[in-house]
Order: structure tokens, then sequence, then C-alpha cells
């Protein structure tokens, strides 16, 4: 098949293609059709009817160029790119200094999973779209060992914690036996990791609306969609910093743990009984942050979380100088009813803390894929001071 | 507190010049929020200690280059995704955040904090006399309700004018998800 371009020189030439145009049984494929306008026309002529449009066009004084000679060799060729560019994908290493899909997300965990034999890939749940709820735990043996708990994406737009995630995530599996503090961690205990908690939102911030915090889930009586999967947790539940307007970005829920995504982690914790931190990344502000949101009064260990914040933000701190703000939810940033660091706080882990990664609002959302590494090191390094204290605290 | 009349504030600002790191420059304002109005800006009065950095060349470049384009300038989506600005688009992701920062105060409250989390859409629209007109769809994310909110802001700018929002709107209809 061969793809001609035709330059019509006046209002009779465009008549006489559109004469053309209507000949069905020359089956010809107009890509940009006759019409008055100053474009030149394409067509895709079939081998069997090329030469007799030719002539045609040339017993007509009408000029034409051939744009593709044979089609099938264009095609042949994209085929060939695209399963040699599949081939290199495939064999390459993950680039953690770029955003992803979910689908790219999801191999680089089984990769890790498979890389690793410390490192497995769990499923917890289901999203309310029926996506899986990928958990990576990382544990070196014991049975039942006092764990640690780290998500990252429950507000989809916040890109930058899943993208973290993946890189701390390979972080602590390539650095386990040549680190000295990665190393005596996993020996005591296990750490779970949920890169994406909102894979239904992180699939739609892809497809439809960049700006999407909430899960998808259908509110019986509303035309609005999704919860904010952060105020729906059983602390303070329905209570001030929440909004009972389906169509907030706030939104509670109509019931605490009506989310599947915050049930599923809420059972898997429940049911594992021995977790002692519960740490969870959104972005941006750069803040760290204790209990409690749903109420402005401080929590009973204040004192020990306080100085174990102050010295995470010092180290986040000591790598580019990015300052990280800290103290409770409340005080720091608002009143927030809900939210998950206080339900995992009163229900006995003590070590909840919540992280707002970078920036403090030139990009906000939309950070840029250079910075997250940087973004990520920093954060680990603030994790990473926590995880020891509770390491040594456990113990 | 100011008994009747609302709460002031007193700043001391280090102001950091975004295109020229490690230039910084100190202010003063004096903010006052009026008692109970929501429909009022707060008074904001503002001392800047030193200069800014000179921009004369840069602003010319800019001019000449948009007046010479054939067809009104369009585009979507600053920064991408990714968090991407185009280098040709970065003076006009200055603009707009420039433009946000008025709508920002005419619609602050002691309860808000507002930032520009994306511009949308923007159009030239050409005109007869010297400025250059922007009419823009900005995103503005406020922090404490969570919402992302559409502002249609058309902004005039010209170098040897300060760029001024002409007119703004928040947009009406509620993206529902």
């Amino acid at each position: 098949h061969q793809v001609l371009r035709i330059k019509t020189k006046n209002e009779e030439e465009v008549k006489q293609l559109q004469l053309l145009e209507s000949l069905e049984h020359l089956e010809l494929d107009f890509w940009i059709n006759p019409s008055a306008r100053a474009l030149p026309v394409d067509v895709r002529i079939p081998a069997v009817s090329v030469q007799s449009v030719k002539a045609f066009l040339e017993s007509q004084g009408i000029e034409y160029s051939i744009l593709i000679e044979d089609l099938q060799d264009v095609l042949d060729q994209e085929q060939q790119d695209m399963a040699e560019s599949a081939q290199r994908q495939r064999s390459s290493s993950f680039d953690f200094g770029a955003y992803h899909t979910l689908d790219d997300i999801i191999n680089e965990l089984d990769h890790l999973a498979s890389e690793y034999s410390f490192v497995e890939k769990i499923q917890i749940g289901e999203s309310y779209e029926k996506r899986p709820l990928y958990v990576l735990k990382f544990s070196t043996g014991g049975s039942n060992r006092p764990a640690i708990w780290l998500d990252a994406g429950i507000h989809s737009r916040e890109w930058v914690t899943q993208a973290s995630a993946l890189w701390i995530a390979n972080k602590i599996a390539s650095d386990y036996g040549t680190d000295a503090s990665i190393t005596s961690l996993l020996d005591k205990m296990d750490l779970f990791l949920l890169p994406v908690a909102n894979p239904d939102g992180f699939v739609y911030t892809h497809t439809s609306n960049r700006m999407w915090r909430k899960t998808r889930s259908k509110i019986p009586g509303s035309i609005c969609v999704g919860v904010d999967p952060n105020r729906n947790w059983d602390a303070g539940f329905g209570g001030p910093g929440a909004s009972k307007n389906p169509c907030s970005e706030s939104y509670h829920g109509p019931s605490a743990n009506s989310e599947v995504e915050v049930k599923s982690v809420v059972d898997f914790i429940k049911n594992h009984g021995n977790f002692k931190a519960f740490l969870t990344l959104h972005s941006y502000s750069q803040l760290l942050m204790y209990p409690y949101g749903y109420k402005c009064t401080r929590p009973d260990d204040f004192a020990e979380l306080e100085s174990l914040g102050r010295a995470a933000a010092s180290s986040i701190r000591s790598l580019y100088g990015t300052t990280f703000q800290v103290g409770t939810i409340c005080k720091t940033i608002y009143q927030a009813s809900g939210g998950s660091i206080d339900w995992s706080y009163d229900n006995g882990i003590k070590y909840s803390f919540a992280f707002e990664l970078r920036d403090t609002g030139r990009y906000g959302f939309l950070l840029p894929a250079n910075q997250i590494i940087p973004a990520a090191k920093e954060t680990w390094l603030g994790l990473k001071k926590i995880m020891e204290h509770v390491r040594d605290k456990s113990s | 507190d100011i008994e009747d009349v609302g709460h002031k504030y007193y700043l001391e600002l280090e102001l950091e010049d975004v295109l020229d790191k490690g230039r910084t420059v100190n202010c003063t304002a004096e903010v006052l929020y009026h008692l109970g109005s929501k429909s009022t800006a707060p008074d904001v009065q503002l001392t800047v200690q030193g200069e800014l950095r000179g921009t004369e060349e840069a602003d010319q470049e800019f001019y000449n280059r948009i007046r010479s384009l054939e067809k009104e300038l369009v585009a979507e989506n600053i920064p991408d995704s990714h968090g991407n600005v185009p280098l040709e688009l970065e003076p006009i992701h200055l603009l707009a955040w420039a433009a946000s920062g008025y709508v920002i105060w005419q619609n602050s409250t002691e309860n808000t904090e507002f930032h520009l989390a994306q511009v949308k859409h923007v159009k030239q629209v050409k005109r007869s006399d010297e400025d250059l007109q922007f009419d823009y769809v900005l995103l503005l994310h406020e922090m404490v309700s969570q919402e992302v909110i559409p502002w249609e802001v058309t902004v005039l700018w010209h170098p040897q004018h300060p760029a001024r929002v002409s007119w703004d709107r928040r947009q009406l209809g509620h993206t529902l998800g």
C-alpha cells in the first residue's frame, strides 16, 4: 500500500478528489480528507488501486508526491523497534530517579522479591477497584518478630512518596549484609513496606487527574467519588478537621474503615499483633509529625517522640540542608481527625510518625523527577534514625 | 490583637531569588487581617531592604520573542505531571506565579494557605496596545482544606511595567471525580 500526498491548486481539483473519495470500490483511506482548506490531502491506497489512482491524478493535472512508498515496510520496522525497546526495558535496571506507572512499580517489587531471599511480596487485600494491595516483607528469620510498618502514596497525587518508597526498598535490600545499621535492624526486626497504599487513586492520577487525592469509591447518594483515606481511620473519626461533604478532598467517608484500602491495613496490623512502629509518607511541606491530629493535646509519650523527631530531622538536614519542622500534627499542620498515625498510636504502636516530604510549595505535588533520589535519600536518614531507636528499645 | 479591628502580624522575611540562589534580600512586613471580614483582603505593608536583581535584558528578550510569534502562544500543564517545565515556558510559569501571588493575597485569611499547584492552561491574547496579555487557568492548592481550585486569571505585562492581574475569577463547576 502507498500513501500519497496531494496538493490541490483550486476548488475544481478539490471536487475531483471528493469524487474519488466517493468511489467505494477503490477502498481509499483518506488520512486527511479533501476540503476547501489549505491542507494537503493524504490518502492510503491499496496496492491494487495504486496505478489507476495515479493515472487519474496525472490525467487531471493534479500534483502529488509519494509520502510512503510501502506502508508494510514502515509497519514491520515499527514492530521491530517496539520489540527491541521492550527487550531493553526488561533487562535494564529500574530508574529510581523517574516516576513510574503502577504496573512498572509492581514489576520492580517482583524483581526485588526474586532477587533477595529475605524479601517477599505479599498481598494484604484489594482496593475498591480490585487492585491488589502489595506489601514487601523484609524478614531474615524468626517467627513474628517485632515489626516496623512503612507506607507511601495513601494520597495518590503525592508522587514523590511512592517513588521514594521504591528507592528505600531497594536501598534496604541491597545494603543488608554490608551496612551495619540495616543489618542489625533486619537481624532483630521485620519491616513491612506498602509503597502504593492507594492504587486506584494512583492510576487515576496517571490516566485522568494528576491532582486526585482520595480513593475512587462510589459514595451512596452522591455524584462525587472518593474518600480521603487519611481521615477514614478509627481515631476521633468524624471529628474536626475532616469533612462530611462527599465532594470534599477531606471527606471522611460514611464510617471509620469504610475504605477497603484502610481496612486491609488495619486488619493486617491487628492480626500480626507485634508492630512497634508505624511510619507513613506524604508530601509536601517538609514536616515530621507525631500524634495527635484529632485533638490538640500532647500524647503521653510526647517527650520521647519530640526528641526522636528532632533527631530524625537533624539526620535529614545533614545531607542536603533540607529542613523539616517537627511537632504534633495538630500544632504543626492542622487539626485532622481519622488519621492513620493517631489510630496506630492509640492502638499501642508508640513510634508513630508521619512525614511530609519535599518541597515547601515551589513545585508542590509536581516535584521534578530529578529530586526523587535526593528526597528519598534524606528521608531514609530520618527513617533510619527512628528505626534504630525502635530496634534498641525493642530488644 | 487590635480590638475591634483585627489581628496584626509583624514579619521579618528573607527573600531568596529563585533564579539566583544564594542571592537574598531582607524585608519587613506588616499584615493586618480584618476582624470577621471574609471578603476583604488583608492589608499588607512591605519594605524591601536592598535591591532586587535587574532583569531588563531578559525581560526585553522574552517580550520580543512573544511579540514575534505568528500564532498566539497556547500551553497547558506547566509543570507537567513529572514536574518538568520546558525552557521556553519558564517565563510563562514565573508570570503565573507572580499573578497567583496577587490572587492568593486577595483570598487569604488566617486559616488558609495557598500555593500555585500548576498552570492548567495558558493562552496569549493579542492586543492592540503594547502590553502582553495571558489568560491563565491556574490550579491553586489550599493546604487546610486540601482542595485544588481552578482559577481564571488575566495577566497584563510589559517590560517597563510590573505585571498586573486585570481580571480574575474562581472557575465555576466542581470536579466530581
